[in-house]
């Protein structure tokens, strides 16, 4: 009880690929795994721990969840909402400091794995 | 508040309430002084001289003042006393005691050097007479509170300088003369002569000085060696460990030759076992207790053994052992610790049938000293100690202290000649006894918060070094403090009991309830309006050394 | 004391000359910064400057001064406050990648219970998630036992000193201007020179009042008097009779703006906000039937640790000077609620001026004092909201129609959660007092709010919903 946010059970889907979102999530306890789904096969994309965050592209504009998130093992996620982030980040810009370094460092992990996928290819 | 079972429901009209007040606490190393020395009150002038505005020159002379308020000889018992004061200091357990003896020598020998005198009390001078037989600490504290008082006092020894057994038994390695000279002569320029080599029941009566003097103190001192009783002990080579020290004193080299056997766990036995070691002898030192039971000082034990001298604990006499009427050495009992006695501890016991022979050319006796004096009480030599009330009253003219009423630390005899002073002066003036310092309720340890405080370690004591202590053998070990860290010492006191402005009562008050105090000083920084208080408890917890505390029935 | 001269950059070189070429007092490799006070306002700045220096290659000496300790249990190594972290301040710091960790979460609430004379109501957060942190600024009350926590501004201190914030167990007794440095003294006599001073002492110190003449035309914060209290009242009880909900209270006293009850562990806190809240308010309050009605058996126990914390109802003006500023509750925070989401808010704007800017005072104003202003506006607002919920109180038809909107919305998940959501960020300080006015003037609102105000007034015995303990007394 003494914890934020809310628990989920091994293998509970927090957010779900395709569907509307508009809020973004930080993990407090445990891991989630980032799932994509493409043509019924499941990808991992990547696997989540206390303070990292997922579903941050529902703040920026994409409407739909780009990917299945789920708890491996229990796991506790807080939700941020979106119109209290943005207000937040309208005050104070640097709030979002933590996000885009974060997000620079996915887009260079997926540009060297598509790198890596297309020599490989 | 108890922490099982369920809260006691009352009504919400009886709010949980912790007034506070301000109340000065008997610090724990004042509680430990024989002498109840307000070691925090001089240290706190030191340490607080900034908030005080006190050059630090004008801080160590107000100290020192405070100081010789009740020991006229600070630079004699910086060296000597064992400081049990250091013993339960609230420091201890955080990075060492503040080095209460070492900044006690650092004031005494700042007073000589600046040559301070005395300070009298601004009495006028009285038709009372007062005589001192003996001039020991207690007799000399004596005198001091008296003439400082404003009475005339006439002190009477019996050899030629003035002293006891501070000047005839200590070495000079722990107290040079010029040192004891130097704060000795300080009282006799008050207004006390010195009468020497009168004995008393030899050249004068008790009577006789009874008749001369209003008032009289006796200080006599207990100098005779007690003897061990063994077989053999009569016959050369078998010398009283206070015989040889006083001698030593007096420049008389005994040959001791080259074994020495010294039997005794006191002071008196490691003076002489060190004194021996520095004439040339190896020295060994008979216990019939272990180690932690050694009345001697820890640290003349510690510097005892660097000197290379032997210490043979939970071992007993048990005859001497002659070639003819040379001596050859001794019997020795093995023994162990018993069923404890009657003050708690454990007395010794013979282990049968284990002993040993030492070998030995002088076996120095220390065991214990006795009452010497002739003429008082109708005892002759070996007589009765004196019983005294507890202030040192033996009859409305007769009062005394020190070593004749059981033996003691130098700092003890210091005191009983203070508080029989004290007493004998509110006798004639017939006025009430001062308040005792007792009175005053001492610090809950739990109270002082060692972690607030910075972290300051213990000034190291700075000695001369080990390989000269013995070629250079009456040259003093121990040096003094330098400034520097007589002042690092001074702010590492806590000020257990009394206010030293935290400020942190003031600060956080939510109320606001604490004022300045225009004219600070130690212990009074703060005024609280009682009226103010919110009852929340915060300035007692905060305060770091116990001065603030709950008022009775508010709470808790 | 380092020297400066406003032409040498040293080798900070061009993109700190172009990042701060604006200020007349720029920061440079090695200036010192005393933070007075470790409460949240100054660890929280001392954390986010190392931060934002840290990305800038910029290097501080920054130096958190506090004199008391928080894991000390009660009022001395207390910052006194009700311990609520609001919702929007645990999603802020979670974004900055600050998790509370359990061990300083007392408790998570999911709700609010609201306490009326005609009733009671609870109001849920949206997803029943734990999205507010019940927490203790010290160690917890007075002669509890030890506990498996932390208090919540030990662990703000620690995150400073992991940072690289150089903590300073002194108490600063004066703090002056030098020349070109401020000068901090401590209660023990040692003196320091700095470039920057930031005071973060809170207003239940003396250091800011004593300060007043620093700051040219400084005027202190205004202030008012709380009440603060702890009840034992044991885990079992507390999940049974408080739950994972902060209970807010709306009763008809005057003085008293608000009152709230917030459960955590083995202890329940007791807040009481108003105008000087003094005895006879308290006796009131303690005698109302919807206070006794949240504790076992309907007995309010002794509490165990009381204070009375002043808090400010008017931001110190201005909060700034050159190389000086003010941070959280020295200098501004919000009306009531969420002084600690304030603190953090003004102590960021401050480290980001200071980064990135300058420490002069035009820096200050240009940079900082836009914040403290937005915050006071929304405080002016506040007040008129706290005005506007008093009549509420006041008026016993007007309660009743607040209990039976929220009440509705409560058990109709799918409807739009007007009212509560607009008592939701009134009592938990998620958003700003003029956000939740502007909801206020919503025609949707208002006319839900009349309907519901002549539902739950007209003498209709069927209404369900919800009971009034006060009609059976009546």
């Amino acid at each position: 009880m003494a914890t934020l946010g809310k628990e989920y059970k091994d293998r509970e889907v927090i957010v779900r690929q395709g569907e509307a979102g508009n809020c973004m999530y930080v993990v407090q306890e445990g891991e989630v795994e980032a799932i994509a789904e493409v043509d019924g096969r499941e990808m991992r994309l990547r696997k989540l721990g206390p303070n990292d965050f997922f579903g941050e592209m529902a703040l920026f504009g994409a409407e739909n969840r780009s990917a299945t998130v789920r708890a491996l093992g229990t796991a506790r996620v807080l939700t941020i909402d979106k119109k209290s982030f943005l207000g937040g980040v309208q005050e104070d810009p640097s709030l979002a400091f933590r996000m885009v370094k974060v997000m620079s460092q996915r887009i260079r992990d997926l540009t060297d794995r598509l790198a890596e996928h297309h020599l490989k290819g | 508040m108890s922490n099982d079972g369920e809260p006691t429901g009352v009504g919400p009209d009886q709010p949980f309430w912790t007034h506070a007040q301000q109340l000065e606490k008997t610090p724990p190393c004042q509680a430990q002084c024989p002498n109840s020395g307000d070691i925090r009150g001089w240290l706190g002038i030191i340490a607080q001289r900034e908030k005080t505005g006190l050059s630090l020159e004008q801080a160590y002379d107000q100290a020192w003042e405070k100081l010789v308020n009740l020991n006229p000889f600070p630079a004699t018992l910086g060296r000597i006393c064992p400081h049990p004061c250091e013993s339960r200091c609230s420091r201890e357990a955080k990075d060492g005691a503040v080095s209460i003896n070492a900044m006690e020598r650092f004031l005494g020998d700042w007073g000589i050097s600046r040559e301070l005198s005395l300070p009298g009390l601004g009495d006028p001078t009285r038709v009372e007479s007062v005589g001192v037989i003996g001039s020991g600490p207690a007799s000399l504290s004596f005198a001091y509170q008296m003439a400082r008082r404003g009475y005339p006092v006439t002190v009477y020894e019996r050899r030629d300088l003035p002293g006891g057994m501070l000047r005839h038994a200590i070495p000079d390695y722990r107290l040079p003369r010029d040192v004891l000279d130097a704060e000795i002569s300080r009282v006799f320029d008050m207004n006390v002569a010195l009468v020497t080599g009168v004995e008393i029941g030899r050249d004068m009566s008790l009577e006789e000085l009874r008749e001369r003097h209003t008032l009289l103190f006796l200080g006599l001192g207990a100098q005779v060696g007690r003897r061990l009783g063994v077989e053999g002990e009569k016959g050369p080579g078998v010398v009283l460990g206070i015989d040889y020290l006083t001698q030593r004193k007096q420049g008389v080299r005994r040959n001791l030759g080259a074994r020495v056997v010294v039997v005794g766990g006191g002071n008196t036995a490691m003076d002489a076992a060190r004194s021996a070691r520095r004439d040339g002898a190896e020295v060994i030192v008979l216990y019939r207790r272990g180690r932690e039971e050694m009345p001697a000082s820890e640290p003349e034990v510690t510097d005892a053994e660097a000197e290379g001298i032997r210490f043979e604990f939970l071992s007993a006499p048990l005859r001497i052992l002659r070639n003819g009427t040379t001596l050859a050495g001794l019997e020795v009992q093995r023994m162990r610790l018993g069923l404890r006695d009657a003050d708690g501890r454990q007395r010794p016991e013979p282990v049968r049938g284990d002993t040993c022979i030492l070998e030995a050319d002088t076996v120095l006796v220390a065991v214990s000293q006795e009452p010497g004096w002739h003429g008082v009480d109708g005892d002759g030599p070996g007589g009765k100690w004196l019983h005294t009330t507890s202030d040192g009253k033996l009859a409305e003219d007769l009062w005394a202290g020190g070593d004749d009423r059981g033996p003691g630390i130098a700092s003890r005899a210091i005191a009983q000649g203070r508080l029989a002073a004290e007493a004998a002066h509110a006798q004639l003036r017939g006025e009430p006894m001062p308040e005792p310092w007792t009175s005053r309720p001492a610090v809950d340890s739990a109270a002082v918060k060692p972690d607030y405080y910075r972290d300051l370690c213990r000034s190291p004591a700075v000695r001369r070094p080990r390989d000269e202590w013995l070629t250079n053998p009456e040259s003093e070990i121990d040096q003094t403090l330098t400034s520097e860290q007589a002042c690092g010492e001074a702010t590492r006191c806590m000020s257990c009991g009394l206010c030293f402005d935290c400020r942190q009562c003031f600060m956080y008050c939510n109320a606001a309830g604490f004022t300045r105090i225009q004219q600070a000083g130690p212990g009074r920084y703060y005024a609280l309006a009682l009226e103010a208080c919110e009852g929340c408890g915060k300035c007692i917890e905060l305060c770091p050394c116990g001065y603030m505390e709950s008022r009775e029935g508010s709470g808790w | 004391m380092i020297t400066r001269t406003t032409d040498g950059f040293g080798q900070l070189g061009e993109r700190s000359q172009a990042l701060r070429s604006k200020s007349s007092m720029p920061l440079r490799d090695g200036s010192r910064i005393a933070v007075i006070g470790a409460g949240p306002a100054g660890s929280m700045f001392s954390y986010f400057l190392l931060n934002m220096a840290e990305s800038v290659a910029l290097d501080l000496q920054v130096d958190l001064y506090e004199p008391r300790h928080f894991c000390h249990r009660g009022p001395a190594g207390c910052n006194h406050c009700g311990g609520v972290v609001s919702e929007s301040l645990v999603q802020r710091l979670a974004t900055e990648g600050i998790a509370l960790p359990d061990d300083v979460v007392q408790r998570g609430l999911e709700s609010y219970t609201l306490h009326m004379d005609v009733g009671d109501v609870e109001i849920a957060t949206p997803l029943h998630e734990s999205r507010i942190a019940a927490i203790y600024r010290g160690n917890g009350p007075r002669n509890s036992e030890p506990m498996d926590t932390h208090s919540f501004d030990g662990y703000l201190q620690q995150l400073a000193s992991e940072k690289g914030a150089r903590i300073v167990r002194q108490l600063v007794s004066d703090v002056r201007k030098h020349d070109d440095a401020m000068q901090v003294e401590c209660a023990d006599g040692s003196v320091d020179d700095y470039d920057l001073v930031v005071l973060a002492s809170g207003v239940n110190s003396r250091l800011a009042k004593s300060l007043e003449d620093l700051a040219e035309e400084h005027v202190s914060p205004a202030l008012t008097k709380t009440f603060i209290c702890e009840f034992r009242l044991g885990k079992e009880v507390i999940r049974e009779t408080l739950g994972p909900s902060m209970h807010v209270f709306l009763l008809d006293i005057p003085r008293l703006e608000f009152a709230a009850l917030i459960p955590k562990g083995d202890y329940a806190t007791l807040c009481l906000l108003g105008d000087d809240i003094d005895e006879e308010l308290m006796d009131r309050f303690f005698g109302s039937p919807e206070v006794a009605r949240c504790f076992p058996g309907g007995v309010i126990p002794r509490h165990i640790c009381h204070c009375y914390p002043r808090i400010n109802i008017r931001t110190a003006r201005p909060p700034f000077g050159d190389r000086l500023v003010m941070v959280g509750d020295s200098g501004t925070t919000r009306l009531f609620k969420d002084g600690i989401g304030a603190a953090y808010r003004t102590a960021k704007a401050a480290a980001r001026t200071v980064a990135f800017h300058g420490v002069s005072a035009d820096d200050f104003r240009e940079h900082y004092w836009p914040l403290c202003k937005k915050i006071d506006a929304d405080n002016r607002v506040g007040k008129f909201v706290f005005w506007v919920g008093s009549l509420v109180q006041r008026a016993r038809f007007a309660r009743r129609g607040v209990l039976s909107m929220v009440a509705r919305e409560q058990q109709q998940s799918a409807a739009p959660r007007r009212m509560s959501g607009v008592l939701w960020d009134l009592f938990s300080g998620s958003a700003p007092y003029t956000d939740v006015f502007l909801r206020t003037l919503h025609p949707a609102y208002v006319g839900s709010l009349v309907r519901n105000l002549v539902a739950a007034n007209l003498p209709d015995k069927n209404r369900d919903l919800p009971r009034d303990p006060g009609e059976e007394r009546a």
